[in-house]
């Protein structure tokens, strides 16, 4: 009575949830989704696009902003793309119900939103890895001769690149958690705006020192130390940026998943 | 096997509702068990904490003798269909299936077989998004056998589906009954159920008004009566009447009797030469029954019971 297999005349099967096996359904969806694709290949198209345009219209009147900045100039963009991404990923299973399939399927929880974080930032991360390399190679094409003339073998253009690659892939996962905790796709994307871009803007007009110290180490502002070759002005330095960039992104993914955990879907 | 134990679910704070009330079953393997009630009665809840993903306010609940949760292989032990679509309608039902298979390492094989099972082989790779509620329905249903489980939990599985499909639904959960699955199929329609459920579980607001066998609860439900029609109706029914027989007349020379059968009452007519235009035994309908049964309970809590969420 007490062992589950005797209930019925079924044999046991050889079939078992495990934590490689939930990761490889996460994969599965993710690359099963229009969407996913159409997102992925704007955000990456626009960060090239802009980078290009930067590259062939440079007539030497930013010589002060930093070279990886000025060509990755796109990523401002790119980075909402991605973030509406994460977004999509938790929420999107909210809005359509798949959620109950999902949690039918690993009814412990958890492990579906680790493998659902940890799918979409190694895609991210590599997808935006490639696309910085590439956008700086092929400016470099136009900006060649110009003061803005570097080689990715250059002292700290490697890890800028990879820093704002680093940045985004953190950003977008503070949105995948902002979108598990609130499970509305228009929520999300509103929390992810207001609270990562806008917040921030409107505390530092607020005419306090500690306010300002603060906000070095808010979201947005942490990620824009990443991906400098150069020191950014009023900010901090970018190993900082990269710890308090993590600690957000765990924070919020924490509690998206001690909420999972807790609440009825 | 299927075990639910003073399962309760309360939603809200200030003023809490009930959705499910001390709903003590068992849903046995071998039998297609039809889970009944009005709308509203508290069955999908009830459904849904069956599978972990609304936790009871109180109570527990077991299948295959554990709680749904810490079953290692949940979808080899429980294969469900929600009355709300699980379903992202921007993937194809091929991958949709497959992304289940993947957590539990079920093979592409199997999912071929589900998809032929549920005959959507032809559409699995067009995405849920153009599916008619029908597809949609089969689709769920290819989900729940997927790992080809020993109970099966299905939310209103013939919703949306034309009689065909009614029709497979009803063999296919009667093929798995008798393969010794447990079977539990909820539904409001009776009318469905009288045919597909052998046995019944009946709720109603939250409560469980029946457990019995679709036999019994006809038998039980004390409707049946018999219809006499005879220009001696006032002699017959005098020569009917007796302490357990109630006889109630609509219309002159019409008898509508309970308590008594048809042979008794033809025998009675027989042996006092009196005439009889029409006898007519008075089976009482499933959905009778179970409007009878269901109306009761609405009664039963409007007339000022303190039943909690009464209010509301």
């Amino acid at each position: 009575m007490t062992t589950t297999d005797t209930t019925t005349g079924v044999a046991p099967s050889p079939y078992r949830v495990t934590p490689a096996r939930v990761l490889r359904s996460e994969w599965h969806k993710l690359w099963t989704l229009r969407t996913t694709w159409i997102t992925l290949l704007t955000a990456s198209v626009l960060v090239l696009a802009i980078g290009i345009t930067m590259g062939t219209t440079y007539d030497g009147d930013d010589a002060d902003i930093d070279t990886v900045v000025f060509v990755l100039f796109g990523t401002q963009l790119s980075q909402i793309c991605l973030a509406v991404l994460g977004i999509l990923v938790t929420a999107g299973e909210y809005a359509t119900g798949m959620i109950r399939a999902s949690l039918t399927a690993v009814p412990r929880r958890v492990p579906v939103l680790w493998s659902k974080a940890a799918v979409f930032a190694g895609v991210v991360f590599v997808l935006c890895l490639v696309t910085n390399v590439v956008t700086f190679l092929v400016a470099q094409i136009w900006l060649g001769g110009t003061d803005k003339e570097l080689a990715l073998t250059d002292s700290g253009v490697f890890g800028a690149l990879a820093g704002s690659a680093a940045a985004l892939t953190l950003l977008s996962l503070i949105a995948l958690g902002l979108g598990a905790l609130l499970r509305s796709v228009p929520g999300g994307i509103g929390a992810f705006v207001g609270s990562v871009l806008i917040l921030p803007e409107v505390l530092t007009t607020l005419p306090l020192d500690a306010v300002d110290t603060a906000v070095k180490y808010f979201p947005a502002q942490a990620a824009s130390a990443l991906g400098s070759v150069t020191h950014v002005d009023n900010a901090v330095s970018p190993g900082t940026g990269l710890l308090s960039l993590t600690l957000w992104a765990a924070a919020v993914l924490a509690a998206a998943a001690l909420l999972l955990r807790r609440r009825d879907v | 096997m299927i075990r639910a134990h003073g399962l309760t679910k309360r939603y809200g704070g200030k003023r809490p509702k009930t959705a499910v009330d001390d709903l003590t079953f068992e849903v046995r393997p071998g039998t297609v068990t039809g889970f009944l009630g009005p709308n509203g009665a508290g069955k999908s809840t009830t459904m849904r904490m069956l599978l972990g993903l609304d936790a009871p306010t109180a109570g527990r609940c077991t299948v295959g003798g554990r709680a749904y949760a810490t079953h290692s292989a949940p979808l080899t032990e429980v294969g469900a269909l929600l009355e709300a679509r699980s379903i992202h309608p921007g993937r194809s039902a091929y991958h949709h299936l497959m992304a289940l298979a993947h957590t539990h390492g079920i093979p592409r094989s199997r999912v071929r077989d589900v998809l032929d099972t549920t005959g959507l082989t032809d559409v699995a790779g067009r995405r849920v998004k153009g599916f008619s509620l029908g597809m949609g329905q089969r689709l769920g249903i290819a989900a729940a056998l997927l790992g080809d489980p020993a109970t099966l939990i299905l939310d209103e599985p013939v919703n949306g589906l034309d009689p065909e499909g009614v029709l497979w639904i009803r063999n296919l959960l009667k093929a798995q009954a008798a393969e010794g699955r447990t079977v539990l199929v909820s539904s409001h329609l009776m009318s469905e159920m009288a045919v597909t459920a052998d046995h019944l579980i009946i709720i109603g607001r939250g409560r469980l008004l029946a457990d019995t066998t679709v036999e019994r609860f006809v038998r039980d439900s004390g409707t049946g009566s018999v219809k006499v029609v005879s220009p001696a109706a006032a002699r017959l029914a005098d020569l009917l009447a007796g302490p357990t027989v109630t006889i109630t007349s609509d219309a002159p020379g019409t008898l509508d009797i309970h308590g008594t059968d048809a042979e008794h009452i033809g025998r009675t007519a027989a042996a006092h030469a009196i005439p009889l235009f029409e006898l007519t035994p008075q089976t009482a309908s499933l959905e009778q029954a179970f409007m009878d049964l269901t109306h009761d309970s609405v009664e039963y809590v409007t007339s000022g019971a303190p039943l909690e969420g009464a209010a509301a």
